[in-house]
């Protein structure tokens, strides 16, 4: 873009875009201080500061929701889940872009179409062919879950990023005696890193906030994700917001560091090359 | 070199066998098993289950105003959401490419919404606006805050687009900035140079080349938006009288509360052929308007 | 590097192939635990109150000690919604809790063939009467009421008492009454719930149910089209209670939920509240001590016909006929109802109120409402509950429809034209 001298007039867009910033705050604000409120002060209260900082909360929350198995089934659950993703989504489009036949170019049609079915559509013959498969209750099931589900998405990125990569580099590669899948692993696959941080990134967003699929496919106690865990604090009569804003804070944060280590790679991402899906 | 490794069905099943065996599993299977209970009237559970045939889908069509009703409601939704989203997210992002001193900082404070999801989502914006927004009111006087939040028909409405495009607007910002990344700086110079305004540059040039950001993001929010079932689910319940349920949720209610699984399946297949159809429209239309670069 | 890379990439996919086949020893497994329980046996039960899901902790633990070789695993999902979808997908995965719930009627009709038989167990000839309907089917008793529920107004006697009330009402035009003095004290009468469907369509439209001479009779004539709810005089005078309690009630209605309207009441913004004694944990928790009792809804003048509350099983605990468990199942519900120890944990712990004549309890531990119910059951003032008499999805519609009338959108009549349009739809399909 242009270079602009920082003058009046970017001064006052860049207030403007931080007040915007700060309205969009506005709810992580809530969250934040209600979770050191006791039950009734937070639903007597809502938007003052706490009277009283209840760390009890998090303890409480802590114990209630089994809190370090719960953050080690999502962390395993996302993580495995994204490589798995990032592996055979990146490796197909890969293939769909680079040979286009009809037959490909018929799948990867169907792979983006299936980004509008709602999941509510499909989940309960999901656990049906679950079983066949003995995808349930395990950590490997859920896996291939989550790369099926996800597969839509992640091979329209990768397939849109793809384009940018030039074919003379690969077309080299081959001179010099490379298999297809040399030239994948070795050439192909470190270029698409910006993307392959994209899409580990927004991809576990979802998994990690997922609750439906979780809820299904995993049925053992000793598999729930934090995200079942802090279903059991609402009750038809009573939801026990002191716990549940303690655990939703516990919960978001290694997301949260997460996404602001890597940040900075996924607007690279995108700007690389996504946009020309 | 063994030829039949690297023979075309070989790498066709090395390269594409691993994502389209997981989404065959998951995806495929399933969807074909629920397109046979659509023309069933199986309750979920029963072991017996009768082929009725069209029935279902003659139902939906004829005689469910619930259907018809939370199709028009998602598509008035997904307009709204879509439009102001999107425009949003570009404002966004256009005012982010400039050389602001935080920009780095306000790119990950647009974004971070999306750090919260599912359904607690909903559940704190719920919050918000029925115990937030009274107190705000009553200590400034803004009618703004005083109206009876997700209580009527319009506050419902956009109370579930103001949550809709605060989660959304960060997601398409990334991809408009990275989109205006693209716009060559040269090409900016030498429009300023030729006198262009500001809104000339942005719609003869900027407009154009940021085409292929508007196909994506205009694609994604609305294969979003019409699915959305979450937000719709834990912020109004459908309410107030059912006036925000989307047909993702009309479909869970009738699929698992009413236990008529078959006719669910029927009406979600509906509307698959209409999303389809929509999605597929809007993106030829964009893509015509592309510029390749 | 990148080759390490890869291949780990390839092992662990390849891995994951194989280790989604793991599933094949829990089956055999399973199949081993019929017959004979010389061995370690679990049941699996999914728990539909997450209020109780911590007590429940606690009586795992001791019905494990005392019974050694049983192991009880305990799964506590949200009521409502979230707990159907779940047990049918645990039904299409095959694995079928042991022990589950059912409200009856339509729903026990979508599971039956799936549960077990319970006619022939020892605490069923204890068991009162009103429990008994909605889980009997062809004469077959298939489960065992978890507890009794009353539901009525709730009211804050302390601010009954500051209004000058001292007589509860019995008939509507009292109701009223009690309303304007309340009113006149400078406090708010009603603190309405309005958000969610089932306290529309199921606690309160129930009145008009349970008030008819013959509700099965009634229920029966709508499904052959004989009774119609716009012609029926019950339900007209329902209406009027109905926009009573709009008219004296709080404002934003509509979107307060249980919580809201519960931390109303508790904190005395609001001194009257449609509940049952199942919001007393929430109560306590809010206002510990919260001097609260519970009186019927009158909805025409008949002090006879209005002076009772509604009172119905909660919910019921069914066993599934495959399970290979199913007599150690059959043990543990027994145990429950007939032991002293699971009955100190239904009443004490759980704060139910029984649904069977043989256990002894103390009701001040039930709380301060579960012991007011208790009183009006022994004197037998009591109607029941039908809303799982509904076909599927017309409890939801009612609740539509009833949101529509107290946003003023349709009046009286249209809103019980709406109804039956809603049941005439549902019933047929």
């Amino acid at each position: 873009m242009r270079t602009q001298p920082y003058g009046g007039k970017l001064f006052a867009s860049e207030i403007a875009v931080i007040l915007l910033a700060l309205l969009f705050l506005v709810p992580f604000y809530f969250v934040a201080v209600n979770s050191f409120k006791s039950f009734s002060e937070l639903l007597v209260d809502t938007s003052g500061l706490p009277k009283h900082v209840e760390w009890h909360n998090y303890q409480r929350a802590w114990e209630v929701l089994h809190f370090p198995r719960a953050l080690r089934n999502s962390i395993l659950i996302t993580a495995l889940s994204g490589i798995a993703m990032v592996l055979v989504s990146s490796m197909a489009a890969y293939r769909l872009l680079r040979r286009p036949t009809k037959g490909n170019r018929l799948l990867f049609t169907m792979f983006i179409a299936s980004m509008i079915i709602p999941f509510q559509a499909i989940m309960i013959p999901l656990v049906k062919v679950g079983n066949w498969f003995h995808l349930l209750n395990s950590i490997p099931g859920i896996m291939i879950c989550y790369a099926g589900l996800g597969a839509s998405f992640t091979i329209f990125l990768y397939h849109g990023f793809m384009k940018s990569i030039p074919l003379e580099i690969e077309e080299a590669a081959v001179m010099d005696g490379c298999t297809p899948y040399g030239i994948f692993w070795r050439i192909v696959f470190p270029l698409l890193k910006p993307m392959t941080v994209t899409v580990l990134v927004l991809q576990s967003l979802w998994m990690w906030n997922d609750f439906l699929l979780p809820l299904l496919v995993l049925q053992k106690p000793e598999l729930q994700t934090i995200q079942l865990a802090t279903n059991s604090l609402f009750g038809q009569y009573m939801k026990q917001w002191d716990l549940a804003l303690a655990a939703l804070v516990m919960g978001i944060l290694p997301i949260l560091v997460f996404f602001l280590l890597l940040q900075r790679h996924i607007i690279q991402g995108i700007t690389a090359g996504a946009v020309k899906g | 070199m063994r030829r039949w490794l690297t023979s075309q069905p070989m790498q066709q099943t090395v390269f594409v066998g691993p994502a389209l065996l997981a989404y065959a599993i998951v995806m495929v299977l399933p969807f074909l098993l629920g397109l046979y209970y659509s023309f069933t009237n199986w309750n979920g559970v029963a072991s017996h289950i009768d082929w009725v045939g069209l029935r279902n889908y003659k139902t939906i069509l004829t005689d469910d105003p619930d259907f018809g009703r939370s199709l028009w409601f998602t598509a008035k939704f997904t307009v709204a959401v879509v439009l102001i989203s999107n425009l949003l997210g570009f404002l966004i992002a256009y005012l982010l490419s400039k050389p602001l001193k935080s920009r780095n900082w306000l790119r990950t404070l647009f974004f971070m919404p999306n750090v919260l999801g599912g359904l607690l989502l909903g559940f704190i914006w719920r919050f918000i606006f029925t115990q937030s927004f009274p107190a705000l009111g009553q200590a400034t006087g803004f009618g703004f805050f005083n109206l009876s939040w997700l209580g009527t028909e319009s506050t419902g409405f956009w109370g579930l687009v103001i949550v809709s495009v605060w989660q959304g607007a960060g997601y398409l910002m990334v991809i408009y900035i990275a989109g205006l990344t693209n716009v060559p700086s040269d090409m900016l110079e030498a429009a300023a140079i030729d006198g262009a305004s500001g809104m000339q540059i942005l719609r003869n040039i900027v407009l154009p080349l940021i085409m292929p950001a508007v196909t994506v993001c205009l694609f994604l929010s609305i294969s979003w938006t019409f699915k959305s079932f979450d937000l719709n689910y834990s912020l109004t319940q459908g309410g107030p009288y059912g006036t925000t349920e989307s047909v993702a949720m009309d479909i869970y209610y009738e699929a698992f509360k009413n236990n008529r699984y078959g006719l669910g399946t029927a009406k979600a297949f509906v509307f698959f052929v209409v999303v389809a159809v929509i999605t597929l429209v809007q993106v030829s239309i964009t893509k015509k308007r592309e510029v390749e670069m | 590097m990148r080759k390490w890379a890869s291949v780990v990439g390839v092992a662990m996919l390849s891995g994951a192939m194989l280790a989604g086949c793991g599933g094949k020893n829990d089956a055999q497994q399973e199949t081993q635990g019929s017959g004979a329980p010389a061995k370690e046996v679990t049941i699996k039960i999914l728990n539909f109150k997450v209020e109780i899901a911590e007590q429940f902790n606690k009586l795992k633990e001791s019905y494990e000690q005392s019974h050694p070789g049983i192991k009880l695993q305990i799964d506590t999902i949200l009521g409502g919604d979230d707990y159907n979808t779940q047990l049918k997908a645990r039904f299409a995965s095959g694995e079928m809790p042991d022990i589950f719930n059912n409200e009856g009627y339509t729903n026990l009709n979508a599971w039956a063939e799936y549960l077990e038989d319970l006619s022939d167990q020892p605490w069923v000839k204890d068991e009162v009467e009103l429990a008994k309907e909605p889980m009997t089917r062809d004469g077959k008793v298939y489960g065992m009421p978890v507890g009794l529920e009353g539901l009525g107004f709730l009211y804050n006697k302390d601010m009954f008492a500051k209004a000058g009330i001292t007589e509860l009402p019995k008939t509507l035009s009292q109701l009223e009454e009690v309303a304007k003095k309340l009113e006149a004290a400078g406090m708010q009468p009603f603190v309405n719930t309005f958000d969610n469907w089932f306290g529309l369509g199921f606690h309160s439209a129930n009145n008009a149910f349970a008030k008819q001479p013959d509700p099965n009779a009634f229920i029966q004539g709508l499904n052959d089209g004989t009774a119609k709810f716009t012609d029926n005089g019950i339900f007209k005078d329902w209406v009027k209670l109905f926009d009573l309690v709009i008219k004296y009630g709080n404002k934003n209605a509509l979107t307060t939920d249980y919580n809201n309207a519960s931390t109303l009441f508790a904190t005395g913004k609001g001194a009257i509240n449609m509940g049952g004694n199942w919001l007393q944990p929430v109560l306590d928790k809010l206002t510990p001590g919260m001097n609260v009792g519970i009186m019927p809804m009158p909805i025409n003048e008949d002090a006879a016909l209005n002076d009772k509350l509604f009172v119905g099983p909660a919910n019921n605990w069914v066993i599934y006929n495959k399970s290979p468990v199913k007599q150690e199942a059959k043990e543990f519900l027994n145990w429950l109802v007939s032991s002293d120890e699971g009955q100190r944990y239904l009443t004490k712990e759980f704060k139910f109120i029984p649904a069977f004549t043989n256990i002894q309890f103390d009701p001040a531990d039930l709380g301060a409402l579960g012991a007011e119910v208790k009183k009006y059951i022994d004197d037998g003032k009591i109607l029941g509950w039908h809303w799982a008499k509904y076909p599927d999805g017309v409890a939801q519609e009612f609740g539509t429809s009833m949101q529509k009338h107290i946003a003023g959108k349709i009046d009286g009549d249209q809103m019980l034209a709406e109804f039956q349009a809603a049941w005439d739809k549902m019933k047929t399909r």
